[in-house]
């Protein structure tokens, strides 16, 4: 390794000030830190509450995100290779292709071809995300002079998990270009951004493209098959209409956007994430309640048109996105609440709102990604309130 | 003060009277021209339902060839102590003494109020024979109430054209109502079935092209339920016994004839 | 001040949209089709500048208790008689735009004009200030109005420029430019480049 070391200390002098490539500092320094130790390090006294850096964080996350990773790569293959053993359609394209040459079936029971069919459809929308969003991130530090950071690898992660396996690739890229041009430089770049990057860009391709991230024919990778996820067949016809168990939906053996599926993978990321302390419980806690204690009220209430009104909180708990969102997109720690109070009422907003729109409103199947969204914007406002009473406290207090 | 009362009672009274002379002369030098405009654009609307709008159709020539007449809901029978011309349908729909009340049973536009009386355009042929009905129809979609007609042929059966003039649902998912590729589906298609029940619908997902149904089934729009399952209970709400029913009865019994 | 910066100065430099951030509503509401934009654009921009004239005409003679309903009844008039006309000579616009033509009475780029202009000015420089705000407020809205047709429908000024897949062409419509909030992207990325050509713009931060 030590090739590595010397090689990137003998061209160091080229980005510097006045180097022929200044302005690829950014990219320099992103590839020397990713492998090395920092140069820099902080000297003398110093506020640390912790060690740790944003480097770390990040990786933190993408390591929770591993069990889900593996999830979607075996779910969406055995979702196709279901579909096209029990229908008899013949899998077309470059992708039949690769399978053909590796000698795989498209068998449901044979776990490597659900792993590598699963890979050959997430890896395109994964690669293009990084390509898209990493270009945009590269140019705005080169234009604001700033090192690369972490920040756009967990977006960029999360992004392609939660959209659908038949995205067509222009919408992904187009979609992660919005996401961190709107969602995250405007404001400044990573850590000023009060909304969440990739569900900003999920939000966009929603509004911009509904054909192709909506619907009943876009959660399984077969092409002109339609299928409907359990949320669909519950807003159709309530609990009963719903073809999968409830340890169906646990495990995650449905279709749906490609990294949401499975409940169980995403509380294991939970679990890791808490351990580790990067996530916060308050919040997933917080938003768990919210979402019991409205989709309880909405039972009370109940309905004879409306058959969400009638799905229980333990339904709710496993279908669509619901684990993915209150695990890995409400507790970004840059978008969400600062203050432990307002931790608290901000993953209750998000547990209230996304039931309300998933129930309620009859144009949005799946309320999450609004929800957290709607309450990334109040975030700042919360924790105004809770510092402003704190203050009124203590002047009581002392003054 | 006395003057300065004075003088900002005279500036009100000097500045409504020039506003108000401005105001009412142009409103009424212009009323004639935008009344033309009204009634041009209902034209457009029910020849374009009709299939019978291009580019250079002269509206008014066309539309001298229909008939208009008004359909009394309740029985069927044709209204002769009203100006068909003037009236409007989807106007009538708001008020209380030209509308009555769905039973919430019968309700399946989810409209809760229709006008009493049905506006039907005749096109007859040189003969006088009619050729084409044009019903106008309602229902609630996903965020607005669509407001379509419906054109039949002479059999009050096939349909020759269909299409909403005002409608505000989902841009790409819902609106898809005007795409004209997908209104073109409708031509041809049939509204009863052989036991004269509505049977005319729009698919879940692509319509079939050949068996028993496909003469009564439209591509369903794709991510737009709503609106989708407002299109399919707009026409068997007004094709029912509520809507139109009677009246196709009796024209084909011959008790009516226009 | 001259005319020629009375009318040109509201383009970039004092954008009634994007520095003032006045008149946004319409700004969002009938950017879908340029068509509309247009007729838009000459409605506001002749009610400003006929507005500003008359407030300025009769400044001396207003007395201060009513001004602000003098001015109201006279923007009132003028938007009035303003849709009467596009209702008998632009029926189709009128159809579409419907009650954001009566809303330029609400429109606060021309009450804030003869507010803050015309009560202090001749009535020329008025005209002209209320011409030159009305092309600014044109400006932002032809901008927005381009892109939403462009990606929303493929089109510019009705005539197609990209081919719609759902016609058999290549270009997917983008949804998310027919619906209002689109707009707001669209200011708020004209308002990010003039700020970024004239950090003057930039509000000091608190």
């Amino acid at each position: 390794m030590k090739f590595l070391r010397d090689f990137l200390d003998s061209k160091e002098h080229l980005f510097h000030k006045g180097g022929k490539l200044e302005k690829m500092y950014p990219l320099y320094e992103a590839i020397d830190t990713f492998a090395y130790t920092p140069a820099d390090v902080t000297a003398g006294q110093t506020h640390v509450r912790d060690g740790i850096d944003l480097k770390r964080t990040m990786i933190t996350v993408a390591m929770a995100l591993f069990p889900v990773i593996i999830w979607t790569l075996y779910n969406t293959g055995y979702q196709a290779n279901a579909v096209l053993a029990s229908t008899g359609a013949e899998a077309e394209g470059w992708r039949a292709s690769v399978m053909a040459m590796l000698n795989l079936a498209h068998d449901p029971a044979n776990i490597a071809s659900n792993m590598v069919y699963g890979f050959l459809w997430f890896f395109p929308v994964f690669l293009v995300t990084q390509i898209a969003g990493g270009t945009v991130e590269l140019i705005f530090s080169v234009i604001r002079k700033h090192e690369i950071n972490e920040g756009f690898l967990v977006t960029g992660i999360l992004y392609p998990l939660i959209l659908p396996p038949t995205i067509p690739l222009w919408q992904v890229a187009l979609g992660i270009i919005f996401g961190v041009l709107v969602g995250k430089e405007i404001y400044g770049g990573t850590g000023k951004n009060i909304f969440n990057p990739a569900l900003t860009a999920r939000a966009f391709l929603f509004f911009a493209y509904p054909a192709q991230i909506s619907g009943d024919a876009v959660w399984t990778a077969v092409d002109g098959y339609t299928g409907a996820t359990a949320l669909g067949q519950a807003a159709a016809g309530g609990l009963d209409a719903v073809t999968y168990s409830w340890s169906e939906l646990f495990f995650g053996l449905v279709p749906g956007s490609m990294g949401e599926t499975s409940t169980l993978a995403c509380l294991l990321g939970a679990v890791y994430l808490i351990a580790t302390g990067i996530g916060s419980w308050t919040i997933m806690l917080s938003v768990v309640i919210g979402m019991i204690v409205t989709s309880m009220g909405l039972n009370l209430i109940g309905s004879e048109t409306n058959f969400m009104f009638n799905i229980p909180w333990y339904y709710h708990f496993v279908m669509g996105g619901f684990a993915f969102a209150f695990v890995f997109m409400a507790t970004d720690p840059v978008s969400a609440s600062m203050t432990t109070k307002g931790k608290w009422f901000y993953g209750f907003g998000i547990g209230v709102m996304g039931i309300v729109v998933r129930c309620i409103n009859p144009a949005f199947p799946e309320g999450w990604m609004l929800a957290i969204l709607f309450m990334n914007a109040m975030g700042p406002l919360i924790d105004y309130f809770v510092i402003n009473s704190n203050i009124k406290r203590r002047m009581a207090r002392n003054g | 003060m006395g003057s300065n009362v004075g003088k900002t009672l005279f500036v009100a009274f000097a500045l409504c009277l020039v506003c108000s002379v401005l105001v009412s002369s142009t409103a009424v030098s212009l009323k004639d021209k935008q009344a033309q405009n009204a009634v041009l654009d209902m034209k457009k609307n029910v020849l374009s339902a009709a299939g019978l709008l291009n580019a250079d159709t002269d509206v008014n020539e066309v539309f001298s060839k229909f008939t208009t007449v008004l359909v009394n809901l309740e029985t069927g029978e044709i209204v002769d102590d009203m100006d068909a011309q003037t009236y409007n349908q989807r106007e009538a729909q708001k008020k209380p003494n030209l509308s009555v009340a769905i039973p919430a049973d019968a309700d399946l536009a989810g409209l809760s109020r229709r006008a009493k009386f049905g506006k039907v355009f005749v096109y007859k042929d040189e003969a006088g024979q009619p050729q084409i009905y044009i019903f106008h129809i309602t229902s609630k979609g996903l965020w607005s109430t669509m407001y379509g007609f419906m054109a039949l042929g002479a059999d009050l059966n096939t349909v020759k054209g269909f299409g909403y003039y005002a409608q505000g649902e989902t841009p790409g998912l819902g609106g898809e109502v005007d795409n004209p590729k997908w209104k073109g589906q409708w031509v041809g298609k049939s509204v009863f079935n052989e036991d004269e029940v509505v049977a005319l619908k729009l698919a879940k997902g692509t319509a079939p092209t050949e068996g028993k149904v496909a003469e009564y089934r439209v591509d369903g729009l794709s991510g737009a339920t709503i609106t989708a399952n407002g299109v399919s209970s707009s026409i068997k709400y007004w094709f029912s016994d509520h809507g139109y029913g009677k009246f196709i009865d009796m024209v084909e019994s011959g008790e009516v004839t226009i | 001040m001259k005319i020629k910066e009375l009318v040109f100065d509201p383009i970039l430099k004092n954008n009634p949209i994007a520095l003032q951030i006045l008149g946004v509503c319409s700004a969002l509401a009938v950017t879908v089709q340029l068509k509309n934009v247009v007729v838009m654009c000459v409605a506001v921009t002749l009610v400003i500048a006929l507005a500003n004239m008359s407030v300025s005409i009769i400044r001396n003679h207003i007395p201060g208790s009513i001004r602000i309903i003098v001015q109201m009844t006279i923007i009132a008039s003028l938007v009035i008689i303003a849709e009467q006309f596009l209702k008998a000579f632009l029926f189709d616009q009128w159809k579409t735009m419907a009650v954001y033509v009566g809303l330029i009475i609400t429109n606060c780029i021309v009450m804030g004009r003869t507010e803050a202009f015309a009560l202090k000015n001749g009535p020329v420089a008025s005209f002209f200030d209320g011409i030159g705000n009305g092309l600014g407020y044109s400006f932002i809205l032809l901008f927005v109005g381009f892109f939403r047709e462009l990606f929303g429908s493929g089109k510019v000024f009705g005539y197609t420029v990209f081919e719609l897949s759902k016609d058999g062409g290549w270009y997917e419509a983008n949804g998310l430019a027919l619906l209002p909030p689109s707009a707001f992207f669209l200011i708020g990325l004209i308002i990010w480049i003039l700020r970024t050509k004239d950090p003057s713009q930039v509000e000091p931060q608190a």
